[in-house]
């Protein structure tokens, strides 16, 4: 026996969610845009797409995201913290990769110094992951060790019925725990046989991937300039990116009056290291790309013990050259030692 | 909330070469005050802004010695540094920090040291130089070399003939070739090759080693030929930054952060970061 809520009552559900203070974020298809938006019905969810073109992370990092009003007047200074509302919110149908992208930042958001924009919208939020029953050719997750129905980050997840009719419900946290109460009339138990898991094929060897970039003598490599030849630098691969969080601060105003925001940045940019100098850094598309592949799967793993990358896939399904990050890693594990 | 600045208020702006100003800030709320003065230590950073314009990284070029307010020297190139060269007495600057490790210097006690500067990296090695002038009697001989492209290029003139004067300091200066005065009395020629010739012992030394990368690396050579070995040798990086806490991404050497494990390091542990990435 197991827990099934059943499409036919996602309705209700979503309702009881929403009496019990909870706004509800599903998938959706509006502008011929895919992202997460806020629900009321739910014939609005898009539930027969891989994944949505947009990540769940613009609703906890934001594109841009204000933080300071400030007003200055004759000497006197007045600020303003412009932290996040503290919202209930539930993320239904998020995909097993997203889910553990936002886990893979957590650290970082915390480590030392905490981001309270990130943990205010993490600690007012539910994530509802439904375990994927397709996939597609840039799907990934297996060759970074995740798979299509792994909990990581998830609270709650729901396994499609082979029979289409809805899901087993299985809860992962508390939290999880907690978000069933209000619909437990919703849900039935009986015995039902859940589909399966699509075959995500392994496109490389991740241990061989780890151990070619640790070897500091493949930093100088020629394999950089090659591989990022077609790289335009225009960074939609980190904006797409579930774990991607690089960031400017900038102030949009003037002396007196203004706002001071933090906006997504990338590292894809030939302005992101630059020096007021005329000195840079990574002053080609080619150490920049290797940053990126650097940081994802060698310098994170060495902080936070986990690689930025939950295969997703977007950075090479979206991807306007048809390049991206698992072009890269085939190539380094194919790689002669 | 971690990105808000502490508002600060500019008592003195004072002109050290052309384009070069230092600003002498306080802060306006006590409890900042307190937690700045818990907190630095020589070698520290910070984000010094304005709103309107943005914050720019430099040094805290004040000593952990004096705290009662933060120094700061810096040129005028960019948009908030143009922006702070312009502010008068009395105006609202911001500051975040202070952020990043230090100079060990307690580490220092008991050894000589030897301090070598390159134009506007005095401001980071000043503020180690009067940490350790402020608490003379644990340090034994005190050397400071410091070099700029021209005499008006050499910053804190005033403090540099103060140095001059006090008998426990063997100052020396060199401005590069054909950037002295006709009344310039001391050497001319580049800070590795004057480093030589004064030739400072390695014995019992500490050397703290500030400026543009090119210097750095030849006056690093000229350390090597004395007999410094690049552990006793400290320097400090500086790279772009937006956060200064370690998340906005781009200030990384290899896998190095220079906000949060710098900007102070050794010779030897920037000889171990990838060349290609600085």
């Amino acid at each position: 026996m197991t827990r099934i809520l059943l499409k036919s009552r996602l309705d209700d559900c979503l309702g009881a969610w929403r009496t019990a203070g909870f706004s509800v974020l599903a998938p959706v298809k509006r502008n011929e845009l895919t992202r997460f938006d806020e629900v009321q019905a739910a014939s609005e969810i898009a539930l027969d797409i891989v994944i949505t073109e947009r990540t769940i992370k613009e609703h906890f990092f934001l594109q841009t995201e204000p933080l300071i009003k400030y007003q200055i007047s004759k000497k006197q200074i007045e600020t303003e913290e412009m932290l996040p509302p503290e919202r209930k919110r539930v993320f239904f149908g998020v995909r097993p990769c997203d889910a553990a992208g936002l886990d893979i930042d957590d650290p970082l958001f915390g480590w030392d110094y905490k981001d309270e924009y990130w943990f205010r919208r993490r600690e007012g939020s539910v994530i509802v992951t439904i375990a994927c029953s397709q996939a597609d050719d840039f799907c990934m997750c297996t060759s970074v060790h995740l798979a299509p129905d792994s909990t990581k980050g998830s609270d709650l997840m729901l396994h499609p019925l082979r029979d289409g009719r809805g899901w087993q419900v299985v809860p992962h946290t508390d939290r999880g725990k907690a978000l069933l109460e209000p619909v437990a009339p919703m849900l039935q138990e009986e015995v039902a046989e859940t589909a399966p898991v699509p075959d995500v094929p392994v496109k490389f060897d991740l241990d061989k991937v780890s151990s070619w970039l640790s070897d500091p003598a493949n930093f100088e490599s020629n394999f950089w300039k090659e591989i990022s030849q077609r790289c335009i630098g225009c960074g939609s691969c980190t904006y797409l990116c579930p774990t991607c969080h690089c960031f400017d601060i900038q102030d949009e105003g003037d002396t007196y009056n203004g706002i001071r925001r933090k906006n997504w940045d990338s590292c894809s940019f030939a302005l992101f290291t630059m020096h007021t100098s005329g000195h840079n850094p990574r002053n080609t598309q080619s150490t920049r790309w290797r940053q990126r592949i650097m940081h994802k799967f060698n310098y994170y793993r060495g902080k936070f013990g986990v690689n930025s990358c939950s295969g997703c896939g977007r950075c090479t399904r979206q991807c306007p050259v048809d390049m991206g990050i698992t072009e890269t890693l085939h190539e380094i594990s194919n790689l002669p030692r | 909330m971690i990105y808000n600045p502490f508002p600060m208020r500019v008592v003195s702006k004072r002109e050290e070469a052309p384009g070069v100003r230092t600003l002498k800030i306080e802060f306006l709320k006590q409890e900042d005050h307190d937690f700045f003065k818990n907190h630095y230590r020589t070698g520290m950073f910070g984000l010094y802004g304005i709103y309107g314009e943005g914050e720019s990284t430099f040094c805290v070029a004040s000593p952990e010695t004096r705290t009662d307010y933060i120094e700061c020297t810096f040129r005028q190139s960019g948009r908030v540094t143009s922006t702070l060269a312009d502010v008068d007495s009395g105006d609202i600057v911001t500051f975040r920090g202070p952020y990043g490790n230090r100079f060990p210097i307690e580490e220092f006690e008991g050894k000589n040291l030897l301090f070598i500067a390159g134009g506007i990296a005095l401001p980071p090695t000043r503020s180690v130089i009067w940490s350790c002038l402020d608490q003379r009697e644990k340090y034994r001989d005190v050397t400071i070399v410091y070099g700029a492209r021209t005499v008006a290029d050499l910053v804190y003139k005033h403090e540099l003939e103060e140095w001059k004067q006090r008998g426990d300091v063997n100052l020396v200066l060199t401005v590069d070739p054909g950037g002295e005065t006709p009344d310039w009395q001391d050497h001319v020629g580049f800070v590795p090759s004057v480093l030589e010739k004064v030739a400072p012992s390695p014995d019992n030394t500490v050397a703290v080693l500030c400026g543009p990368p090119i210097m750095i690396k030849f006056t690093l050579t000229a350390l090597e030929k004395l007999g410094f070995s690049a552990n006793n040798v400290y320097t400090t990086l500086e790279n772009r930054m937006k956060c200064g806490v370690g998340k906005c991404g781009r200030c990384n050497v290899g896998s190095t952060y220079i906000c949060k494990e710098g900007p102070v390091f050794t010779a030897e542990e920037v000889q171990a970061m990838p060349q290609h990435d600085l």
